[in-house]
């Protein structure tokens, strides 16, 4: 997925739209932050989650931490290769790394998210 | 913020620094899981100048740590290093430490950076006893080809055998080298002189065969083969007979907390220090409660992925009738199902290795 055209959450996910399908995932800088990614555990398929909802983990070697869904919709497709390779997710955040798809995403919770150029100015006050 | 000798070195190797015990350190290097593999396979390259080093010369002075620690520090043979812990009036671990014969009334004192300013007050005013850790870069090499590249550099240790010590030279420096380890492989502990501790590291990060290692990677090797780390498994709260300790300790001798142990181990009925294993990739983390049941039997201490081993790894203390290898519990808030495990977890370690 083109990094310009997502949404981003300040928990740092993403998510980014195909034919009203939605793929969310952790950003570059969330991996960068954690470090080596030895674990993903995802959602079950036809689960409906809400926004803000615990609906992953990911492990590094130092912690696990949860992953939350940026918007309310249901689980339609997860990416069952992480759990050989959760490394995808430090090569590739915003591709090959990608946790799962959901769909009847309610459209009006993208609203609360930000936009590649919002999150880069949040990243930039984060580290001031 | 403490900074070792070695802190300007970081940066080249795009080290990413944190805080450890108050000192500059860096968590890792190339990545955790990399240099945790390299080391394994190859060498991996360590700054430990944070740890603490004191010299002791003299009977009296041997005598006077003797008394603190639960193993027979005075008859120890010249050239040998052992390892033990310094106790409290209670028993309990001040920090765990590794002492060395370079001479019969000569020893070499190696301790951690933590606990430096207590165990500092109990042995550093003694006649004879000498706190070094402020001009002592220490580096460790580890990994199955560290023998060559220290040989291949000049250094003199060709015959140096699985815990054992020596003075050498390098560069005209006196320098003292140990072969301890702390990640289940062949490894050397470097104590050189301030003045020559850049250019030893330059040496050895120069290497073909050599990555620097962070703390991170110093954490998930140690953690495989179950060495304890002081401040994460160890602390004054638990005895040395809760600490993976009970075999190591002398019962004919007179130490610190002796009275305190003598008791635990009459009433048979404390907690023990163990390996953990998890059935998969998710790893127990320090601070998980174990379980039984439902019911609480222990806590884990350390716990990360082992990536040798391509599971979660850890140390739990927990309580004896839960101790056997093989035992299932879960950890933590999700109750992730571990199983008690033999040390070492990662049994393809080289360190026991001999050398003629």
């Amino acid at each position: 997925m083109d990094p310009e055209k997502l949404w981003y959450t300040e928990d740092h996910e993403w998510i980014g739209e195909v034919n009203s399908v939605y793929a969310v995932g952790i950003t570059q800088h969330a991996q960068e932050a954690l470090g080596d990614i030895t674990f993903v555990e995802l959602p079950e398929l036809e689960r409906e989650v809400a926004a803000q909802e615990e609906t992953a983990v990911v492990e590094s070697v130092k912690a696990a931490s949860d992953v939350y869904a940026p918007v309310s919709g249901r689980v339609v497709q997860v990416n069952s290769e992480l759990e050989t390779r959760p490394e995808l997710v430090n090569q590739d955040p915003y591709g090959k790394g990608w946790f799962y798809k959901l769909a009847d995403v309610i459209t009006d919770d993208l609203n609360e998210l930000m936009s590649a150029d919002e999150y880069r100015a949040y990243l930039a006050k984060l580290e001031e | 913020m403490q900074y070792t000798p070695l802190h300007g070195e970081y940066a080249a190797h795009n080290g990413k620094v944190v805080d450890f015990h108050g000192w500059a350190l860096p968590v890792q290097f190339a990545g955790i899981i990399e240099e945790h593999l390299h080391t394994r396979q190859k060498a991996g390259l360590f700054d430990c100048s944070h740890m603490g080093e004191f010299v002791l010369e003299g009977a009296d002075a041997i005598a006077a740590f003797d008394a603190l620690v639960y193993s027979d520090m005075r008859n120890l043979r010249v050239g040998l290093c052992r390892y033990s812990a310094i106790l409290n009036e209670r028993g309990g671990v001040i920090d765990d430490c590794v002492g060395m014969k370079l001479s019969e009334e000569l020893m070499y004192l190696v301790t951690n950076a933590g606990p430096l300013e207590q165990v500092h007050a109990l042995i550093g005013g003694v006649p004879g006893i000498r706190n070094v850790t402020a001009e002592t870069t220490k580096i460790d090499l580890q990994g199955p080809l560290a023998r060559d590249i220290l040989i291949e550099l000049g250094f003199d240790i060709a015959g140096l055998q699985y815990w054992n010590g020596k003075s050498a030279t390098w560069k005209g420096e006196s320098i003292v080298v140990t072969r301890a380890g702390y990640t289940g492989e062949v490894g050397y502990e470097l104590f050189v002189p301030n003045a020559i501790g850049v250019a030893l590291w330059r040496a050895l990060a120069q290497h073909p065969a050599v990555a620097p290692c962070g703390l991170g990677a110093r954490d998930t090797l140690r953690t495989e083969v179950g060495y304890p780390l002081n401040g994460e498994d160890l602390s004054e709260d638990f005895s040395p007979l809760e600490s993976g300790m009970d075999r190591l300790v002398k019962w004919d001798k007179e130490f610190a907390g002796k009275a305190a142990l003598e008791q635990q181990r009459k009433t048979g009925d404390h907690a023990v220090l163990v390996a953990i294993k998890s059935a998969d990739r998710r790893a127990p983390r320090h601070g998980f409660e174990v379980k039984q049941g439902g019911a609480v039997v222990g806590m884990v201490t350390s716990g990360t992925f082992g990536p040798s081993v391509g599971l979660g790894v850890g140390l739990a203390r927990v309580a004896q009738s839960v101790a056997a290898q093989g035992t299932a519990l879960t950890a933590g808030p999700r109750d992730l199902p571990v199983e008690i495990a033999a040390i070492p977890v990662y049994a393809g370690g080289t360190c026991r290795k001999k050398f003629v």
